[in-house]
């Protein structure tokens, strides 16, 4: 075995160990000269990319991935006591995202977080925190998959509280912690549960061997209910306009990405986890997230249009895009679980299922490209007030051409990315009820209004004295806007070329649990 | 590898469908006509007279800050009429972190009840 | 797909865009002329000449094209053009008169209603985001009242359209129920059964009443509302500016007319009459001109004449609630239809009224 060989057979490992490794070594290299630091910082990242693509296409190619971490698989009294990743196509999508806005992230932070002290612990903390979301989405292990999701959420607290001499920005990071801290917490207790029944931790195995208990409903109510709050889904969203308010912007790029990863929970615990049972509770529970995600979209935007924070008001939207990923999820699940119809005589239940997967690549990149052009104005001007500002379309051409560019794709204008999974999603959630696309379509619109009342009081209006001396804002930022902004063109463009070989891939992972457990039984 | 033609393969929904490409090889082509036809008209305008003052019914111009509608300010006719829709849910939003958590657990406890286990 | 396939895509798209163009601007100010001719003759007045439109655009090209100095340039002379641009590409997805064929291929069939009804959103966002730019209050009022009109109807609309795609999907043996081809091919009117009908009907007049603020046509035009705003958003856009704006009005009218045309009435003369080749063209496209005669004038002249401007927060509240909860009972009809037909076994109604 050759060296390359080697490395490709851990590369799943590797997603994860290095940006572990890098968050500990940047510290030291910080020693040396801030630009080494950033050049290493940016490159680690994008080493992670490079294996995150290369998993991606042995995945694609092969199938589930199955990787033990110190030997091979091991069992006691038939139950797996190693500690494994097991990727599925949906895995490895979650994960690209992750990485696409880390990688962005760290360009973004060169030059945004130019003149702040204590940037070493900055990137430090980033880098860990994109470990702890990789781990989150590619571990097959419950209990490791709490781990990760404390990593994760330490991290974010503290990048949330960066800004340390701003109170706001401290009581936003407590908020956080607390309620994340309460969240993993419930999860851990869950587990326990589930620990105590069946006496696994992995999650293919107990797939297999849940009964749907008494105890295992409890379990999956507060795996759903504990993952969705962090995932900020309405009424539990109230800690997000908080935490992405007051986190540098750069970090508010990453938290999209880790909320996201914890919508993944959710996904992998319905289908996955309690996939061979789900059919079995009283209640529909694709009708729940189709309701949860009905209250997060007509929520989110209502409060959004009434904001006059800039990044409050982008994170109010991204509360209500998450409705979108409900939706579609609920509408595919509700099939699902309803033995009586069965997935194949509904096809529209894929097709909405494609709408929501795409839409959580799609909703993570124009929030980010949101959200960077937020802290772009913020870095150019020192306001953050809608009420402040006016008539930078004169100063920062680029970044205004970079928010027309967000602007259409978050509201689903075409031909832009987020109108090709609205497009999948309304035209087959009507199925399920014509309501859910009413409904959907109308939250869309209100996202419009929105973000064009940022377009009028941030660019547009006329010229004001305060920011005669305004300038355009450092290369590296427009260049982290311009490869996200090119992300969302090239997808608004060729919307079928990314669902037949990204989306579909994960779709499958998710209708098919059986797959995922066969990447296990076959070492078994 | 991709395919040129894959490119242009129409985006298809099970019930709809959808070609960006075409729609923007369309877009650029009457594009293109709509800023010829454009040009035939008159470019000119007398440049820094009265004639590029805003108009205020005769009023006479205020200073730009005062001129910049405050984003506060937009969407009145919306948030006029939606006002019980709007004071209901700004009271939810407390900002007391003691809330959010109650709110975690009315969620846990209507999906305790749906599922029937209380 | 050859390089050739890609080159004739091109040029059938280079032809039936230029086509589409001159039909879309010419007919637009045709039935804008003929729109102003009746409500004068309405109001007891002779009216301008029919050509008025043509020689108020002309009028528009030779006068001076002020950008105001408060302006941000670059975006108040980009509005107007992509909102024009955006407005005739909608009237490629449009079946028009007896020729779904016209751009058969290339893009008929290439998008669908829902991308009609986003497509639908550029014109009026242009206006707005043209109006925000301009940096007067007047226009800033005036555009942020077009946006909240926006928010407003897109409701009933959007039940409107996901109504009738739905029931079309439950009814009729089709995929691609979105698309505009298969809804004229099998309109709805012949499927379903009495109570679906009056469903049908409340869906129509609701339609009928979301046109007038698609088009900002009175009683929904606060956004423009000369008496108090002097015409708000385009108070600072004159010139060749203007005219943009102008001619977008024009083909919007055609576009919404045209699209009520396919969702309810897509019936061709040529097969009543057995008339074939070219004679059945020519009677397909008068016919098709008067029917979207007939929708303009109950659409938009009509009401227009008749009744007095809302204000701004009446126009949501009208919208909001009255429409949408008419839109809702639209549904429900559907609704009901669906479960009565299949339950008691009831022919549509068509058959009952002996004409199927």
């Amino acid at each position: 075995m050759n060296f390359i060989d080697l490395i490709m057979s851990h590369a799943p490992a590797l997603l994860v160990v290095i940006p572990l490794l890098g968050a500990f070594l940047t510290p030291l290299i910080s020693k040396i000269n801030d630009k080494i630091r950033n050049i290493f910082v940016i490159s680690i990242l994008g080493i992670t990319a490079v294996f995150v693509l290369l998993v991606a296409q042995q995945v694609l190619d092969t199938g589930t991935i199955t990787y033990v971490f110190g030997s091979s698989l091991q069992t006691q009294n038939n139950t797996v006591i190693r500690i494994l990743f097991e990727i599925d196509a949906l895995s490895i999508f979650m994960a690209l995202v992750s990485i696409i806005l880390a990688f962005v992230a760290s360009i973004y932070s060169w030059g945004f977080l130019e003149n702040e002290t204590g940037q070493d612990k900055y990137y430090t903390l980033l880098l860990l925190m994109t470990a702890g979301m990789l781990g989150m989405v590619l571990t097959g292990d419950l209990f490791n998959f709490f781990v990760f999701i404390e990593i994760t959420s330490i991290a974010s607290a503290a990048l949330i509280a960066f800004w340390t001499n701003r109170v706001k920005a401290v009581e936003a990071g407590f908020k956080y912690i607390f309620i994340s801290t309460i969240g993993a917490l419930f999860i851990l207790f869950a587990l326990a549960l589930l620990y105590g029944q069946y006496d696994a931790l992995n999650i293919a195995q107990l797939a297999d061997r849940i009964t749907f208990t008494y105890l295992d409903k409890i379990a999956l109510i507060i795996f759903i209910s504990a993952l969705a709050m962090k995932g900020g889904i309405v009424p539990m969203h109230m800690w997000v306009p908080d935490a992405y308010g007051r986190a540098p912007a750069s970090a508010s790029l990453v938290l999209v990405a880790a909320t996201q990863a914890s919508l993944y929970g959710v996904f992998r615990v319905l289908f996955t986890l309690y996939g061979n049972v789900i059919h079995l509770p009283n209640i529909s529970f694709g009708w729940i997230l189709v309701i949860l995600g009905l209250i997060t979209m007509l929520v989110g935007v209502i409060m959004a249009m009434i904001q006059t924070d800039f990044k409050r008001l982008i994170a109010y939207g991204a509360v209500a895009e998450l409705g979108y990923i409900f939706l579609g999820v609920g509408t595919g699940l509700t099939i699902i679980a309803n033995p009586d119809i069965g997935i194949s005589s509904a096809p529209f239940a894929v097709e909405a299922m494609k709408g929501s997967i795409f839409h959580i690549i799609n909703d993570a990149l124009d929030v980010g490209l949101l959200f960077m052009i937020a802290g772009a104005v913020y870095y150019a001007t020192k306001e953050t007030s809608l009420n402040s500002l006016g008539g930078l379309a004169r100063n920062m051409k680029y970044t205004t051409i970079f928010f027309i560019i967000g602007l259409l794709a978050i509201s689903g204008i075409p031909p832009m990315n987020g109108f090709a999974s609205k497009l999948l999603i309304y035209e087959s959630t009507y199925q399920l009820n014509p309501i859910i696309s009413i409904i959907a379509i109308l939250s869309s619109i209100m996202l419009l209004a929105v973000f064009v009342k940022i377009f009028q009081s941030v660019f547009l209006g006329p010229k004001l004295k305060k920011f005669d001396d305004v300038k355009e804002v450092p290369k590296s930022m427009l260049i982290a806007m311009g490869i996200v902004a090119s992300i969302i063109i090239f997808f608004g463009l060729f919307p079928d070329l990314i669902v037949s070989n990204l989306v579909e891939p994960a779709v499958n992972a998710l209708i098919h649990p059986e797959n995922y457990l066969q990447g296990l039984t076959g070492g078994l | 590898m991709i395919s040129i033609d894959e490119l242009f393969n129409t985006f298809n929904t099970g019930n709809g469908f959808w070609n960006p490409v075409l729609w923007l090889i369309a877009f650029v082509i009457i594009f293109l006509i709509i800023y010829i036809i454009r040009g035939f008209g008159n470019n000119s305008y007398k440049k820094g007279t009265g004639q590029t003052q805003v108009f205020l019914s005769g009023n006479p111009e205020s200073d730009f800050e005062s001129m910049h509608v405050k984003s506060s300010n937009l969407y009145w006719g919306w948030t006029e009429s939606m006002k019980w829709i709007i004071d209901a849910l700004k009271s939810i939003h407390t900002g007391n972190v003691s809330d959010y958590v109650l709110w975690f657990v009315i969620v846990m406890g209507v999906l305790f009840l749906f599922v029937g286990l209380i | 797909m050859e390089l050739s396939e890609i080159t004739r895509i091109v040029l059938t798209t280079l032809g039936g865009a230029m086509l589409i163009t001159l039909f879309g601007l010419v007919f637009g100010l045709i039935y804008k002329g003929i729109d102003r001719k009746i409500a004068a003759h309405m109001q007891g007045r002779i009216g301008p000449p029919l050509k008025q439109p043509f020689l108020d655009v002309r009028k528009l090209f030779v006068k001076e094209n002020i950008v105001p100095e408060n302006a941000v340039d670059w975006v108040f002379n980009l509005a107007p053009l992509i909102g024009l641009v955006s407005c005739i590409t909608i009237l490629l997805y449009l079946p028009i008169g007896g020729f779904p064929a016209i751009m058969d291929g290339v893009m008929y069939g290439k998008g669908d209603l829902i991308l009609i009804l986003y497509l639908l959103i550029i014109p009026s966002l242009a206006m707005v985001i043209g109006g925000f730019s301009s940096g007067s209050p007047y226009a800033t009022v005036g555009a942020q009242r077009e946006m909240a009109t926006m928010i407003a109807y897109e409701f009933p609309l959007a039940i409107i359209i996901i109504s009738l795609a739905w029931r079309l999907s439950l009814v009729a043996d089709v995929t691609n129920v979105f698309s505009l081809a298969t809804i004229s091919s099998v309109p709805l009117w012949g499927l379903i059964g009495p109570i679906g009908f009056i469903g049908l009907v409340i869906l129509l007049f609701t339609l009928f009443l979301v046109t007038p603020a698609e088009l900002s046509k009175i009683p929904f035009d606060s956004p423009e509302a000369e008496t108090e705003i002097a015409d708000g958003l385009m108070v600072e856009y004159s010139g060749r500016n203007l005219a943009m704006f102008y001619l977008t009005d024009g083909v919007k009218t055609v576009v919404m007319g045209t699209l009520i045309i396919a969702l309810f009435f897509p019936y061709n003369l040529s097969p009543i009459l057995g008339l074939t080749s070219y004679s059945a063209m020519a009677a397909d496209i008068m016919f098709y001109l008067v029917k979207l005669f007939l929708v303009i004038l109950f659409s938009v002249t009509l009401i227009r004449v008749s009744v007095a401007r809302l204000k701004i927060d009446q126009v949501v509240y009208t919208y909001w609630v009255p429409l949408t909860l008419l839109g809702l009972v639209g549904l429900i009809c559907l609704m009901w239809d669906q479960t009565i037909m299949t339950q008691f076994n009831i022919p549509p109604i068509i058959e009952l009224l002996g004409l199927g």
